[in-house]
């Protein structure tokens, strides 16, 4: 199209990608994955690159590392790296003097290599350094990284190390050979929110420090707003909109911009309806002269179908309109329904005293001489649903939530605890009038739906397993399910993989509902989803509370959504819960230090620029991680920044009630907590002036 | 995402290609061989001395062997037998195999322990010992000899269907119907069983021949079909003494073997894409 300007100068530019466009033959033609994509990136600048699954962010990854398959088509006007032709060069530049740092360590990192071998590597092999030379340079590296203890992370295997720490050996071996640029391809998504605070943290500063230029691929617009000062919003293979981060994201021009910016659930505007983008992407294969956003654009006039530029000189957008719609929000897409005042329901579900112990044979408890103490997964755990009520349970991976989620459906046996149900005590083995009325809802829409199954198949299993409906009944109860979950009731002839995530997501809450449950188990039910998916999940399951009077437990490790659809929260770690209270209780202070840990580490649009960072805990890392916990004292003292002294290590901390309904588990007295500074300081205020 | 997958409602697909090929082959085979329970051109026992290791011939298309007996009769009288050792020992070594394995990979614990140190016991033994065992003690027949067979394939079934399933027990669709309540039975039939099945017909296809091949191995040391038995494999063992002077006696057979080890293996390729909903026109991703 030739329409994109021409770069300034380049001298200042570390990474210059002007009209590349890479196709892949596929059997109905050439699917255009990039169309005429430009970038550029300066000396020591962040470049985030934007976008939903199948936007392309990973072609152009794949592309700059000159990894893409044979089959594939590229083309480009230019592809410059430091002066340098990077098409025709990338097999020489890529790990030497551009680095590359994937999401998935445990693919990237090889398991039959120690530490050490994966980080020297690099040095042996492109800078032919000796093995001592390449020792102490791997050494100075994984301190540079905040691990603790190198040299004995340099003899671990990877397997023996968290994912954060697997990350950081990435970003080590990925650093080792001082390259100018670094690809950074969804690098934090694996990890948990505070260690993917820590991890962005560490990026920030290694950019500082080494005037790295990087490229930073993600689909979480709050990563890209705290790591880099420029954005490119990809739809479709076409640059949507490009400009300094901040303005970009804080007054988003492009209808696809606004549309992802309106489907993200904020944890302070809670009460708010998202507004999902309807409809998918557009079929790749079939060129689009026009604007390829416009099927979905809530903003799209008969213009649109002429080509699109990209207009602007520093915010470029490709929009016409952009000057029409600028003062324009993203409109909710249904009307919004005043949800009726939420009665105050009647018990529903009450645990009492749950533990739950698996006995493990980890490596490093070994390794450490240690014995086995196996372990506790969920420690004398009490809670209490009521109908209606959804009940929201946050805490890293590995605090024993998703556990905790299946002893309340008695998927798993407990060790000890009580659990009732509508009154009445269900038993380890419960019969399937509890089974019929507690059901779960999983996290992976590809794994939770039977591949050799129709969704009608799929749906009538439970009605049959209950004997709810048979023959006709059957087949109008499975349209009533699809239409609960607003799907055609065609889709019942269809085979799973002939939908998309979010209406396999759909499907997922359909068989759940197949029953006509009571109480839902929602195990990171919208984790998996993008955004605009996410939000259409989300006022879902909000719809079906509303409808039906469901209670839900619901799991999830994004603050943002648990603030969006729970009225109360749960915050667990390790095993015990730690906070518990209403969302607005628990999202101010006073709260738990490791509730102030978890929202700490939350990227949200604009927070680090308003200031107000809270100092963070657990900076460096030990290979042991959780070495420091005593058994009777508090679970969080090892990490906790607030720690009080030897008392916090010895005796269980106790509950403190600050109002009914709100309580923190913690020696430190409330008077203090409540002092501390709220997490989202000046930045609730900044985004409502916004909107 | 999904615009493909939105065009039409899906239409009954068309069986594979592979598919249909393997099954007119093998359905050749089979009629030739009930034909040849009843039929042959000549009697394939009759001793004929004078035209004793003739060449192919326009009389004997596939020559005849040491007895003058016509190869051609022999190989039509022979293959019903052959078909039953291949397909029985797989039925049953299938029969067996797969709901141990399945039961073995759905209670963990003693079941399994039990289950799997049997078949431990089973593929410790080299298979033509465990034939040995089996079919020494008593006057060998063909009932037996798949029998034995078929015992020797069992542990890898065991241990293909127990892997299989054990993966599958993971998946969140199986988990879902735990959360149902769902029982054992009702669980390995309709969540397990429907998706363990492609690599389950792959290793039959394989079975059926190799079943065939190590029936021929126990004949060669008395223990399976006995002479003047035409079954394939014994065929091919009698025929290796004058390989030099008459290759044809052992060509037919063993032309006959191929023939059906490709076509049982077409017809096991094509039922696993037969099977697969993933084939029948995917949304592009």
């Amino acid at each position: 199209m030739g329409d994109a300007p021409r770069s300034p100068a380049p001298a200042d530019r570390a990474l210059i990608v002007d009209g590349l466009s890479v196709a892949y033959n596929t059997p109905r033609g050439w699917l255009t994955a990039l169309d005429d994509v430009s970038l550029s990136i300066q000396h020591g600048g962040a470049l985030g690159l934007v976008g939903e699954s199948g936007s392309g962010k990973s072609s152009v990854v794949m592309a700059l590392l000159g990894l893409l398959d044979a089959g594939a088509r590229v083309s480009a006007r230019r592809v410059a790296f430091d002066g340098a032709n990077l098409l025709a060069n990338a097999p020489a530049l890529r790990g030497r003097r551009i680095g590359v740092v994937f999401q998935d360590t445990s693919a990237v990192l090889n398991p039959a290599c120690t530490i050490g071998q994966l980080v020297t590597e690099p040095l042996l092999v492109h800078l032919r350094m000796t093995k001592l030379q390449a020792r102490t340079r791997a050494l100075e590296l994984l301190d540079e990284m905040g691990i603790v203890r190198p040299i004995q992370v340099m003899d671990c295997y990877p397997h023996q190390l968290s994912g954060g720490m697997k990350q950081r050996v990435a970003i080590a071996s990925a650093l080792a050979t001082e390259p100018q640029l670094l690809l950074l391809d969804e690098p934090t998504t694996a990890l948990d929110v505070t260690v993917e605070a820590q991890i962005l943290d560490l990026l920030d500063r290694l950019r500082a420090r080494h005037g790295l230029s990087m490229l930073l691929v993600s689909h979480n617009l709050g990563i890209v707003d705290r790591l880099c000062d420029r954005v490119s919003v990809l739809y479709a293979g076409r640059v949507a909109e490009t400009g300094a981060a901040a303005r970009v994201l804080d007054h988003p021009s492009h209808p696809y911009t606004k549309g992802l910016l309106a489907a993200l659930p904020q944890p302070e505007l809670s009460t708010e309806r998202l507004s999902p983008i309807a409809g998918g992407l557009p079929d790749l294969v079939v060129p689009e002269p026009g604007c390829n956003f416009r099927p979905r654009c809530p903003f799209a006039v008969a213009g649109c179908d002429a080509p699109q530029s990209l207009l602007g000189a520093t915010h470029q957008v490709r929009c016409h309109r952009v000057a029409d719609i600028a003062a324009l929000p993203w409109p909710s897409g249904e009307a919004e329904t005043i949800a009726p005042a939420r009665r105050a329901g009647v018990p529903l579900l009450r645990a009492t005293g749950l533990r739950r112990r698996f006995a493990t044979g980890g490596m490093l408890r070994r390794a450490f001489g240690r014995a086995d103490p196996g372990v506790v997964a969920v420690d004398d755990v009490s809670l209490s649903i009521r109908t209606g009520e959804i009940v929201g349970l946050v805490g890293e991976s590995g605090c024993g939530k998703s556990t905790l989620g299946r002893l309340l459906l008695r998927l798993i046996t407990a060790d000890d605890g009580a659990l009732q149900f509508d009154g009445s005590v269900i038993p380890a083995r419960p019969d399937a009038g509890f089974r019929r009325r507690a059901q779960i809802v999983f996290q992976n829409p590809d794994t939770a739906l039977n591949p050799r199954q129709t969704i009608g198949a799929i749906l009538h299993r439970p009605l049959r397993h209950f004997g709810l409906a048979r023959g006709a009944a059957a087949r109008r109860e499975i349209a009533r399910l699809l239409a609960l979950v607003r799907l055609p009731a065609s889709h019942a002839e269809r085979y799973p993989h002939q939908l998309s995530g979010g209406e396999k997501q759909r499907v997922g809450i359909a068989r759940a509902l197949a029953s006509r449950p009571d109480f839902l188990v929602c195990d990171e039910a919208v984790s998996a989803l993008d955004v605009s998916v996410q939000a259409a999940v989300l006022n879902l399951l909000a719809d079906l509370r509303d409808e039906l009077g469901l209670a839900y437990l619901f799991i999830s490790h994004d603050i943002g959504v648990i603030a969006h659809i729970a009225d109360r929260v749960m915050v667990m770690y390790r095993g015990v819960m730690v906070e518990e209270g209403s969302v607005r209780d628990v999202l101010h202070p006073p709260y738990h230090p490791y509730t102030e840990l978890l929202l700490s580490s939350v990227p949200i649009i604009g927070k680090h620029r308003g200031g107000g960072s809270v100092a963070r805990a657990g900076d460096r890392v030990d290979a042991a991680g959780d070495a420091g916990a005593s058994p009777s004292g508090c679970r969080f003292a090892g990490r906790c920044a607030r720690k009080l002294g030897p008392i916090c290590d010895v005796a269980a901390p106790p509950w403190q009630e600050v109002e009914p309904g709100h309580r923190i588990r913690c020696h430190i007295p409330l008077d203090v907590l409540r002092d501390i500074v709220p997490w989202q300081r000046g930045h609730a205020l900044e985004r409502v002036a916004r909107l | 995402m999904t615009t493909l997958a939105l065009a039409a409602p899906r239409r009954r697909r068309r069986a594979p290609f592979i598919l249909l090929v393997g099954l007119t082959v093998l359905g050749i085979i089979a009629l030739l061989a009930v034909i040849g329970i009843w039929y042959t051109p000549y009697d394939p026992t009759a001793f004929a001395v004078r035209i004793r290791m003739a060449a192919p011939s326009f009389a004997h298309p596939f020559g005849t062997d040491e007895f003058g007996r016509d190869v051609a009769s022999r190989v039509l009288a022979g293959a019903h037998l052959s078909l039953a050792i291949g397909f029985g020992a797989m039925l049953i070594s299938l029969v067996f195999g797969v709901p141990l394995g399945l039961l073995a990979a759905f209670h963990r614990g003693w079941v399994e322990e039990v289950i799997m140190r049997a078949v431990d016991l089973l593929i410790s033994l080299p298979p033509i010992l465990l034939g040995l065992l089996i079919l020494a003690v008593t006057p060998p027949n063909l009932f037996k000899t798949i029998l034995a067979v078929g015992l020797v394939y069992i542990p890898i079934l065991v241990r293909l269907s127990r892997a299989v399933g054990l993966g599958l027990l993971e998946e969140d669709f199986v988990q879902a119907a735990f959360a149902r309540g769902e029982g054992a039975v009702s669980i390995l039939w309709h969540e397990i069983l429907p998706n363990a099945w492609p690599p389950i017909i792959v290793e039959c296809g394989l079975r059926v021949t190799f079943a065939i091949l190590l029936g021929s191995a126990l004949s060669f040391l008395g223990l399976g079909p006995q002479p003047p038995s035409s079954e394939w494999g014994l065929m091919i063992a009698e025929s290796r003494t004058f390989l030099t002077q008459a290759p044809w006696v052992g060509l037919a057979p063993g032309l006959c073997l191929c023939l059906l080890l490709v076509s049982v293996n077409l017809v096991g390729e094509g039922l696993r894409e037969a099977l697969d909903p993933h084939l029948s026109g995917r949304a592009h991703g």
